[in-house]
């Protein structure tokens, strides 16, 4: 019966990869697709927060800085919850990040507040005795890009049809209507700082690139 | 020389003589092989660029093992490996759950020194970023932890109000009271309603139950919130004030602290993160 094998290469080629395939075929396929869709109460970023992960990312936060909770005991004791694939639904490009130098940050918005993450990048030692981050200061003088942010959301709006503008989702709607809720977003947080400059320049009508990060942390859950 | 006295040595050299002895037959016999035989036997039908091969019955046992060892492979293709498989999560859940089985079988009745340790090793972990790790608030960044829970603390908050307690009946005004009379309700509410049941000025207990009217408003009569209506201040001075704090957040005058309530925290962590931060206020 295998002769017929031995003397066709290609199918016997195709034969051995499915059988070296197959266990990866029974472990990824069964529950890939459930697993992939977004978690029940996960929702796309708003475009503050969208603004706080591109800084987040041009700070290359995720070089020290996972975003994925594994099962371990001690781990959900420190981080809470381990992380599901479907909670990653709207991170695009999802930021695991691999080198944990630092505290992992998937649920930092659980027990961290705005006014902790204003001390700490001004001067990580002053809360953090023993601390190596360092301090990121240009985020209190550097203006957060909502434009690019609004255009990143718009296109996974239209792409990838991420659920913005629908019921219980955020709203994003043109860009002057969500400029509006960003400004709304924003005067919170300001609201909760302590910054004298920041507050400053949010009454200038310019958001500073801190306010967005802070979105951005508080809303990882 | 007495080696050959030692049964290893013995032995040893008894298996390397064997081992000589029946290699230089089997070599002997392969090489007479080599030499004499000729090939014969039915050949099979395939012949690749002149090789042939002779058919060789496969001898029986090695037939049954193969036979059985695609069977086997089979079951654990289809069934074996896809339905039994190690899964992390199923560990995780193992893990944990026989931790807390451990977990409130040991705490289920902790001693004081038992709560005090625990509760130092929490709040070094989930307070101490905003609090410092003497509590000390690190120069104003969230609340100083020894000046709460005292008679001092409560006139204060009469005096200032409270912000950010998230309770329905909404924020405690500030100015409710005068400096004199906050201080005689505090002596009061130290005294008859906290759990401290102390104070240091006894003389105006009587003053500040005829002021107590203020506060029963909102902390009811007995000064026990009215069912979450507002904070329970008849455990003011104790560990569990504080768990209700852990479970409530606060964004308070300093600045924000978060809800400790999303199972990071078992209770009995709540309870021993109680009595720590009630032994740090002086």
């Amino acid at each position: 019966m295998f002769h017929w094998l031995e003397r066709n290469p290609f199918f016997f080629a195709v034969g051995v990869f499915l059988v070296i395939a197959y266990a990866g075929i029974v472990t990824i396929l069964p529950n890939f697709m459930e697993s992939a869709r977004p978690v029940v109460g996960t929702k796309p970023y708003t475009v503050l927060e969208l603004a706080g992960r591109q800084t987040y990312i041009k700070d290359s936060c995720n070089a020290c800085h996972s975003q994925l909770i594994r099962p371990f005991k001690s781990e959900t004791d420190r981080y809470g919850m381990y992380s599901l694939s479907g909670e990653y639904a709207y991170d695009r490009p999802f930021l695991w990040g691999s080198k944990r130098t630092g505290p992992d940050l998937m649920r930092v918005g659980n027990y961290r507040t705005s006014d902790w993450h204003e001390y700490h990048m001004l001067n990580p030692k002053s809360v953090v005795p023993g601390s190596i981050m360092p301090a990121y200061k240009h985020m209190f003088s550097n203006n957060a890009d909502i434009e690019t942010a609004y255009a990143e959301a718009y296109t996974v709006k239209t792409v990838f049809n991420v659920p913005y503008d629908k019921p219980d989702m955020p709203t994003l709607g043109t860009y002057d209507e969500s400029k509006k809720v960003v400004f709304a977003e924003a005067a919170a947080i300001v609201a909760d700082m302590k910054s004298q400059e920041v507050k400053d320049a949010f009454k200038r009508g310019e958001i500073k690139e801190i306010v967005a990060i802070i979105a951005y942390l508080n809303s990882l859950k | 020389m007495n080696w050959l006295n030692d049964n290893v040595n013995l032995l040893a050299l008894i298996g390397a003589a064997a081992i000589i002895i029946i290699s230089v037959f089997v070599i002997g016999k392969y090489l007479r092989q080599m030499q004499n035989d000729k090939s014969g036997g039915e050949l099979a039908k395939d012949n690749w660029d002149g090789i042939g091969e002779y058919k060789n019955p496969l001898p029986i046992g090695w037939a049954l093992s193969f036979i059985g060892t695609i069977v086997w492979g089979l079951w654990y293709f289809l069934a074996g490996y896809p339905l039994s498989a190690y899964s992390q999560i199923g560990e995780y859940n193992e893990e944990v759950k026989s931790y807390n089985t451990k977990f409130e079988s040991k705490f289920s009745n902790p001693d004081q020194a038992t709560l005090m340790g625990m509760g130092e090793g929490v709040f070094l972990v989930q307070c101490a970023p905003c609090h410092g790790v003497t509590g000390d608030g690190m120069n104003g960044k969230a609340a100083n932890l020894a000046k709460w829970g005292n008679e001092e603390a409560v006139i204060s908050a009469i005096l200032n109000g409270v912000k950010g307690s998230d309770y329905p009946l909404g924020e405690m005004p500030a100015g409710l009271l005068d400096k004199e009379s906050a201080t005689a309700v505090a002596a009061f509410m130290m005294q008859e309603v906290s759990s401290a049941k102390k104070t240091k000025n006894s003389a105006l207990v009587e003053t500040g139950r005829a002021l107590w009217a203020t506060c029963s408003a909102c902390h009811g009569e007995d000064g026990k919130g009215m069912d979450g209506q507002s904070a329970n201040i008849s455990h003011y001075g104790d560990a569990q004030f504080v768990v209700n704090v852990l479970g409530m957040g606060k964004k308070g005058a300093i600045g924000n602290m978060p809800k400790f309530n999303d199972g990071r925290l078992t209770n009995v962590q709540k309870l021993a993160v109680g009595t720590y931060v009630h032994s740090l206020a002086k």
